[in-house]
């Protein structure tokens, strides 16, 4: 079978994550139809529909993606209209990527505009590069150029996603700099009227970054400046938090052919566990070294599932407190024998106080830990 | 009979607006207000003319509870608008709650907090719906920002929907009931002349519903306090700050300075004035904030603003326009007006300057014709009974009880901030035998108004002395040392019982205090207090034990935690074990704190190989010192495993604070101690001789005799331990100059073959003097004398003793 005979009938079904564009194409359209306020130049959405397609509404069948204060919302679509460029900043697992992602597509309808920061970007990956055959051929020309996704989204008028921006190497970073505050890119080896890029209405750039990375490529002062920073914190409410990952982690173990529910009293552990290892500080108060190792509240939904998936497979009954110790020892303390100390200390102190069974069966299970 | 019911929230100037223009259309003949009936006789003191904020402070006590509760006042209270606007219309006006006293208001010190905060529920899902964070930005959205057409309606629609779906509590439904009576007595009063009720929006449904099936009435009485009870009602000077620092179930409208001024200058003004305070309050502090920033921040206030329906920026939208353009970095914590409460440790430097400028520092103070709070009237009669209210210079001994009252007055007036009272000297901490102090009193002009100002703490010197405190104690924050100093001065004024708030906020110091020096420090202090401090009447105190058991845990929590490979001991560390192990040992079994945990958290941190070997040598002792079954914990096992010659002397001073009277009693474990001294080269030797000195000057000097006495007698010699410790060595110098003379005689030996192999080992006897001189010259730490090397200079120790 060659390549060409592959089709695509509804992209949704065969890729294995579709664009958010793509996933919410119908209610995007819902919000689009029923969107009677102005626009900021060159978008697809007034900021009002934007900030319903993030935040929900039940009216419109549109769901809550993003489970956080709306306020964030608010002030990341105002930064964005007001052609300023946004860092969305915060601790690994907060969804900053996701949120950057519904924002993309919610302004520009389109979130595919990516660059990917890492140690080995480089410029050539954000601005453009050249098809070499034709450029020896035929010397620069806009037909030689092979534009990347700042070039794009400036001539386009769209908005371009640069995720974890402060893993880059600082140079490279910097070639951000003209393009956010002149609004142009320049392209010296065109001439005439070619050679300078003016950005279109609808251009902007949404960054993320993240805290765990502070130090490693710090960004310079000047690109600061021209960022408007939106801090992503993990989400606030317990209950909220809970509800996420039972839902969550039903539907991960149900596709996982595990018939049992995850237990809630269980789970309720769980979380408290990851909230309090992730935050540094008790139910009670009493403050803690936080773990090196990212307690997300996805990686709280990856132990859940392999919580219920031990249960499941080994003794066929819901997970238990036991499972979740064996399972933490993966997941929050990896190869770092610093976290694992942290972790027995504090299933050794912390637990002993609280009441319910399932904290009694998590402090007698602590001797689980490896090591 | 046409009642007007204007449902409020307390301290909203869209509220008060609304309150004033009602009352000056209708000129009732009865205004009613939520507010303590028993004020009602003097109503005419609220109107004097002061600078607000005041409040009407009440205090209350009988032999089962105290309370202390405010009702706070600012311009912008829909109350105060109430009174001042229906005393100018000639309206009769009353308060017609019930009394702070009133069992209704258990556990509030706060009258004007937001009763629908106690249904969390219902404010959620409203949130949820409007899409904002909290009931603040909400009531901004709804009320505060938004025109003003329709604001009675929309009131009474907003407090039905929050009333509609919550069953009200028991102190809720009795309030509402006494208030009803007086409005239906009101109703009936006025005639055909209009009355106007202001309360809390939250009761107005229930007072509508109530007037309804009523059929007019007497006014009700107000209720007595009963009989052995004290107490009344004053007024106090007041402040923004305190006005926003209450929290949880307590809180009412936050950010004082940016509603005074939305009520004095609108929407627009109190956007301007908030900008340009906290770039004030910036630049003030040298932190960048550029016209760029600024222009910024407007235009993203403006566009919040229009995204969000309001038409002019309201609170949240200048205060997001701001952290948008003037925080260039992620934040360690959420922005505080994104959730409610008081400021959290760790915010931005911008954010909190922005939620100082809020806040705001106004003062209140009272017209000089109020009758002075009672503290003052206390104030003079505690000086004139204890005999100080002409004193001038004063010598006490605190043994005495007269004069041991007399220092507890003068130590209450101190806390209380009253100039021209000063302690000279006395004791400084639970534990120094300092049982005299000296004072010096100078009465100033200063000293009534600082009595005024401190009277809105409380209404005898004892209450605001708690009060004073219980503040003092949520300042210290994590500051154990601050706390210890706090918990001290409770013991000096007789403060026995602080407030629950107080309890926990200390409790929660200790929680998240993060040095293990200054808690062991403090829990020493404390345990003493609380074992025997008569003098004080600390002894047992319910409060000293919260702390004693959350020190003692925290103490293990932290120990466990410590990583230092091959630190050297650190005294702080190994005194805060050793307190935890006294904390265990006479506390443990009284407030029932979980020795065998505890002993096996010490066992796991002695193992611990990451652990500093003074604190493993710590916990070590610890585990022999409190185990259940002392026989099961092996010391020799345990000494032989950590003796490391680079660490031995740390491992051991650790050992020898927690279990001093254990290794004592073990003459097997000075024995063996003995034997692995023995066994050290000299280079070894040399190395571990500070520490070695530092481990051995736990043992006082005494028990240091005994130990050279085993020592003796262990190796079969005749004489004193004593004696022993009592051999000074030769001068320091002369034994350097033998140990070379030594070296070089052996070199030569060697080069000419007289002597083979390697240096031969030391002879027994000096073993037992290399010991036994750690252990006596820790009598003189610090020396700098080497150890004896050679055996001629090990005789010479020995060899004195007869």
């Amino acid at each position: 079978m060659s390549l060409t005979e592959i089709t695509v009938t509804d992209p949704a079904e065969s890729v294995q994550r579709p664009p958010a564009e793509v996933r919410f194409a119908a209610e995007l359209a819902r919000l689009r139809a029923a969107d009677t306020a102005a626009r900021p130049p060159g978008w697809a959405l007034s900021v009002q529909a934007a900030r319903r397609f993030v935040v929900g509404d039940p009216a419109l069948g549109v769901s809550r993606k993003f489970v956080g204060d709306p306020s964030l919302i608010d002030r990341a679509l105002i930064t964005l209209a007001t052609s300023r460029g946004l860092m969305l900043v915060g601790e690994p697992g907060t969804a900053k990527s996701l949120l950057s992602e519904l924002i993309a597509a919610a302004v520009s309808g389109d979130s595919t505009l990516t660059i990917q920061g890492g140690a080995a970007t480089t410029e050539d990956q954000i601005r453009y590069s050249w098809n070499y055959a034709l450029l020896v051929a035929e010397g620069p020309s806009t037909r030689s150029l092979v534009p990347a996704p700042l070039l794009r989204g400036m001539a386009e008028g769209r908005t371009v996603r640069f995720e974890e921006i402060t893993r880059c190497p600082l140079e490279v970073q910097d070639c951000l700099l003209s393009p956010l505050s002149d609004r142009v890119l320049a392209i010296p080896e065109l001439t005439g009227p070619e050679s300078m890029v003016f950005a279109r209405d609808g251009f902007n750039i949404i960054a993320t970054a993240n805290t765990r990375d502070r130090g490693v490529n710090d960004m310079s002062s000047a690109l600061k400046r021209r960022f408007n920073f939106e801090t992503v914190f993990p989400i606030a409410d317990f209950d909220t938090e809970l509800t996420l990952v039972a839902d969550e982690a039903a539907r991960l173990l149900a596709r996982s052919g595990v018939t049992a529910e995850p237990r809630r009293d269980v789970l309720e552990v769980l979380v408290t566990t990851f909230r309090e290892l992730r935050s540094g500080e008790t139910a009670r108060g009493d403050s803690m070294d936080r773990l090196s190792a990212v307690m997300s509240t996805a990686e709280a939904v990856s132990v859940a599932h392999a919580v219920g998936l031990r249960g499941w497979f080994l003794r066929g009954e819901p997970g238990n407190a036991e499972d979740i110790v064996a399972c933490l020892a993966g997941t929050a303390a990896k190869d770092n024998a610093d976290d694992l100390a942290k972790l027995r200390r504090y299933l050794a102190q912390q637990i002993t106080w609280r009441d319910g069974d399932q904290w009694r069966a998590l402090h007698q299970a602590r001797h689980l830990l490896p090591g | 009979m046409p009642v007007t019911f204007i449902g409020v929230r307390h301290h909203s100037p869209a509220c008060a607006r609304l309150v004033a223009s009602t009352i000056d259309t209708l000129r009732p003949a009865y205004v009613l207000v939520e507010g303590p009936a028993d004020v009602n006789g003097r109503i005419g003191e609220l109107l004097l003319g002061h600078d607000l904020p005041i409040a009407v402070f009440s205090s209350y006590r009988d032999d089962e509870r105290r309370l202390a509760s405010w009702a706070p006042f600012c311009e912008y209270s829909p109350e105060w608008a109430a009174l001042t606007h229906g005393r100018a219309a000639g309206a009769e006006l009353r308060f017609i709650d019930l009394p702070a006293w009133h069992p209704a208001f258990a556990g509030r010190s706060n009258r004007y907090a937001d009763a629908e905060l106690r249904y969390a529920d219902v404010m959620e899902r409203l949130c949820r719906a409007f899409e904002v964070d909290n009931v603040d930005a909400l009531w901004d959205h709804l009320f505060e920002i938004a025109p003003e057409e329709g604001l009675a309606e929309r009131l009474a629609t907003y407090f039905d929907l929050v009333r509609g779906e919550a069953a009200a509590g028991e102190s809720d439904t009795t309030r509402e009931a006494y208030m009803a009576s007086w409005v239906s007595a009101a109703a009936a009063a006025a005639g055909d002349r209009h009355v106007v009720v202001v309360t809390g929006g939250f009761h107005r449904p229930a007072l509508v519903r109530a007037l309804a099936g009523s059929d007019g009435g007497n006014w009700p009485g107000i209720p007595e306090m009963p009989d052995g009870a004290l107490g009344g009602s004053f007024l106090v000077p007041y402040s923004f700050r305190r006005l926003d620092a209450f929290d949880g179930y307590q809180s009412g409208m936050p950010s004082p300075a940016y509603y005074q001024e939305l009520w004095e200058r609108g929407p627009d003004g109190a956007a301007r004035h908030l900008v340009e305070a906290v770039a004030g309050r910036l630049r003030e502090k040298h932190q960048p904030v550029s016209t760029a920033d600024l222009i910024a921040a407007r235009a993203t206030a403006e566009g919040l603003a229009t995204v969000r329906g309001h038409h002019r920026p309201g609170r949240t939208d200048v205060l997001d326009g701001l952290a948008s353009a003037l925080v260039k970095e992620a934040i360690d914590v959420p922005l505080p007006w994104a959730r409610r409460g008081t400021l959290e440790a760790g915010s931005h430097p911008v954010v909190v300057e922005m939620v100082a400028a809020l806040s705001g520092n106004r003062v209140g103070r009272l017209h000089p014709g109020t009758p002075a709070p009672p503290l003052v009237h206390n104030f003079d009669a505690e000086l004139e009974r204890a005999g100080l209210a002409g004193a001038e210079a004063l010598e006490l001994d605190l043994t005495r009880p007269a004069d041991r009252d007399r220092s507890t007055v003068l130590h209450r007036v101190r806390l209380l901030g009253v100039p021209g009272f000063q302690r000279d000297s006395g004791p400084t901490t639970g534990l120094d035998p300092v049982l005299r102090e000296h004072w010096t009193l100078r009465p100033g002009p200063d000293r009534l108004t600082a009595v005024i100002e401190a009277g809105a703490y409380g209404a005898t010197l004892a209450d605001a002395c708690a009060a004073v405190l219980g503040e003092r104690a949520a300042q210290a924050g994590r500051d154990v040392d601050a706390l210890a100093v706090v918990l001290f001065d409770a013991a000096l004024s007789g403060t026995h019982d602080i407030s629950d708030r107080a309890l926990a906020d200390i409790e929660g110091a200790v929680g998240g205090a993060g040095d293990l020096g200054p808690l062991g420090r403090m829990l020493t202090v404390v345990l003493t207090m609380w074992r025997h401090d008569g003098l004080f009447g600390t002894a047992r105190s319910a409060t000293l034990a919260t702390v004693i058991a959350a020190a003692v845990r925290r103490i293990l929590w932290l120990a466990e935690g410590v990583r230092g490979g091959n630190s050297p001991a650190d005294a702080g560390r190994i005194g805060a074990m050793a307190a935890c192990r006294d904390g265990l040992r006479h506390a443990g079994r009284a407030l029932g704190l979980d020795r065998e945990a505890a002993v096996e958290t010490a066992g796991r941190i002695s193992t611990d190989r990451e652990a500093p070997p003074d604190l493993r040598g710590a916990a070590f002792g610890f585990c022999w010192a409190l185990h259940d079954e002392p026989s099961t914990v092996d010391p020799l096992r345990g000494v032989r495993g950590a003796f490391v010659p680079g660490s031995a002397g740390d491992w051991l001073a650790g050992l020898f604070a927690v279990a001093r009277e254990e290794v004592l009693h073990s003459p097997d474990v000075i024995g063996l101690l003995d034997e692995l001294l023995s066994g050290l080269s000299a280079d070894d030797f040399l190395i571990s001789l500070p520490a070695l000195r530092q481990a051995f000057e736990f043992f006082p000097p005494r028990e240091r005799e005994t130990i050279a006495g085993q020592v003796l007698t262990r190796r079969g010699l005749s004489g004193s331990g004593r004696a022993l410790l009592r051999t000074a060595g030769p001068d320091p110098a002369i034994v350097a100059a033998g140990m070379r003379l030594d070296d070089r005689v052996d070199a030569i030996l060697r080069r000419e073959a007289l002597i083979l192999g390697t240096p031969p080992d030391a002879a027994p006897t000096t073993d037992a003097a290399l010991a036994t001189h750690a252990a006596g010259s820790a009598a003189g730490a610090g020396a700098a004398a080497g150890p004896p090397s050679g055996a001629a200079t090990a005789h010479a120790l020995i060899g004195d003793v007869p």
